[in-house]
């Protein structure tokens, strides 16, 4: 059994820039490494993070001192275990089941698509990821919650104020200030709608929980809405903009996918590639082994998707590469076990079935002249910046 | 030895021999069985694991099990279980499983 080894040199700033080399080197050599910039552990090879994900009696994520608590003003489902945690997540998981999705919907989710699609000026080159990806992102959710009342711009606020304040590490009270406000504008807005839901129930995330049997506090309904809110905007807006740019920038496999009308597996080939949730955190409540390497009850492990999705023992040598047309296997990109994103059959279907398809019958000719221009950035959460292309 | 039969929605069927103490699921993985996708790793939260199996030894689904089925992509009947469920056991030597209809 070997003690876990220390890196001294990385830093969180070399991987919010570009962390793919050095998870590769790190499944090579220190598959489980303590950084020691954060004290945390990072945990790299597939075979780990999926195994640490599925066993949440050893790796809890009921951890008390991250801040998300703070940030969304509650102990929310994301950060409880067992049998409260599952209570919470079934109160809200009938909105996004699959027959939910295509009864309710999938026809509104094409209009909302097709109306911003519309908007896009013909010939013209624009930021896809400001005026596209963003926006459609937040109208879907903003339907699918219930809260049909909100703009677009509150949605996306909302959400960046939450992610912000969840990965407030430094506990910075200038980024609690601006999560507070988002919290008191969102408790505010589901305070008014409440009425609408009880007198008109329909099958978004709130009407649901409002109107359960047995219902779950009404803080915690709060609270898993801003979950959603938090999850369900930037990492499609993020995915979407990774599946364009993939595309774009390997015009051979776009021309098959738009042939071959393959855009489920162009949606799951760009999450797997770069995933929007790079990075989770688990509690560690027991001594145990990981790998060959002891790792001591309360240390916090992190596990990198992002790195697994890209493990040699999967992917052989070609992780690295974008590439729709690889051998399919299970990738991490939605987690796994209890935490296993609820949102999943969502994603795939707004942007694989609806989102993407409908933006390149449009622009099937769309190009990225300056791939260079696009900034990726991210740690914990990752993606293009900017996504600078011309419709045509 | 538990003997298990994975048959597919156009009537394809491939037995195999199932290892005690595995699901239902983990054997599917472990032959690379179509239409099992376990994306929650057996966690009874994705219903990616769906199938539907006709025989009283496999007892029958609780409530949350029941709960996450309504959550699957796929028709749910009477005999819809989760796969990841069901544990192998010597006793249920022959038993057949059946895959969903994807529907698109
Ligand atoms: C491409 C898009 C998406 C990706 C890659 C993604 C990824 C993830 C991942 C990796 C987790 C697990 C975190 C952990 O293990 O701690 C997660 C959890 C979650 N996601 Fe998503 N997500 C996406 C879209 C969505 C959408 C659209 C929604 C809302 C409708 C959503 C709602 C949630 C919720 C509620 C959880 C918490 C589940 C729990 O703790 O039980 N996600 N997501
Ligand atoms: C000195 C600075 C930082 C430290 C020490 C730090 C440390 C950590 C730790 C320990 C976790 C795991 C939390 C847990 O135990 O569940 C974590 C998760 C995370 N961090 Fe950071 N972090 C820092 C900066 C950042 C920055 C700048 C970002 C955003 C760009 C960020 C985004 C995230 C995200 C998104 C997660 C995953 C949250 C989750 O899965 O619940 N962190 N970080
Ligand atoms: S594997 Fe996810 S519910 Fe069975």
């Amino acid at each position: 059994m070997l003690d876990v080894p220390l890196n001294e040199a990385v830093t969180l700033a070399d991987l919010t820039r570009d962390p793919y080399p050095i998870y590769k080197r790190m499944r090579a050599e220190t598959p489980v490494v303590r950084m020691a910039q954060t004290g945390r552990i990072l945990v790299t090879r597939a075979e780990h993070t999926k195994w640490i994900k599925e066993n949440p009696e050893i790796f809890s994520s009921d951890d008390p001192t991250t801040p998300m608590k703070p940030a969304f003003q509650a102990h929310t489902l994301m950060r409880k275990d067992g049998a409260e945690h599952r209570a919470e997540r079934m109160a809200m998981q009938p909105a996004f089941s699959p027959k939910v999705i295509r009864s309710d919907w999938a026809a509104l989710y094409a209009r909302i698509a097709e109306d911003y699609v519309s908007r896009l000026p013909r010939g013209e080159t624009v930021d896809l990821f400001t005026d596209l990806c963003a926006p459609v992102a937040a109208r879907i959710l903003a339907h699918m919650l219930g809260l049909e009342e909100a703009t677009d711009a509150e949605m996306i606020r909302w959400s960046q104020a939450l992610i912000d304040g969840a990965g407030n590490f430094g506990y910075d009270p200038k980024l609690f200030e601006v999560s507070d406000a988002a919290n008191a504008e969102m408790n505010a807005l589901f305070e008014r709608i409440i009425p609408r839901h009880q007198s008109e129930p329909n099958n978004s995330a709130f009407s649901v929980m409002l109107n359960a049997r047995n219902p779950i506090p009404l803080s915690q309904m709060y609270a898993n809405v801003k979950i959603a809110i938090g999850g369900g905007i930037n990492e499609p807006r993020d995915a979407l903009a990774t599946i364009v740019y993939g595309l774009l920038t390997n015009p051979d496999q776009f021309e098959e996918v738009k042939k071959q009308e393959l855009w489920d597996d162009a949606f799951e080939e760009g999450v797997r590639w770069v995933a929007p949730i790079q990075v989770s955190g688990r509690r560690v409540t027991q001594d145990v082994e990981i790998g060959d390497v002891a790792v001591a009850k309360d240390e916090r492990v992190l596990t990198i998707q992002a790195s697994a999705n890209r493990d040699e023992s999967i992917y052989g040598g070609t992780g690295e590469a974008f590439d729709v047309f690889r051998e399919k296997h299970p990738h991490q990109a939605f987690g796994s076990g209890p935490h296993h994103c609820a949102g999943a059959q969502v994603a795939r279907r707004t942007l694989g079935q609806i989102m993407l398809p409908l933006l390149f019958d449009r622009f099937p000719n769309m190009t990225l002249s300056d791939p260079s221009a696009v900034i990726w950035s991210g740690f914990g959460f990752r993606g293009p910046l900017n996504l600078p292309v011309t419709l045509r | 030895m538990t003997k298990i039969t994975f048959v597919q929605p156009d009537g394809a069927s491939q037995t195999v021999e199932a290892r005690e103490g595995d699901s239902i699921m983990q054997t599917a993985l472990a032959y690379s069985i179509d239409g099992i996708f376990a994306e929650c790793g057996g966690a009874m939260m994705c219903a990616t694991c769906h199938c539907y199996i006709d025989d009283d030894r496999t007892g029958e689904a609780s409530e949350t099990e029941l709960d996450m089925l309504d959550c699957a992509e796929d028709e749910v009947r009477p005999s819809s279980r989760l796969s990841c469920q069901i544990k192998v056991t010597e006793a249920l030597d022959g038993l057949v499983v059946h895959l969903p209809v994807p529907e698109e």
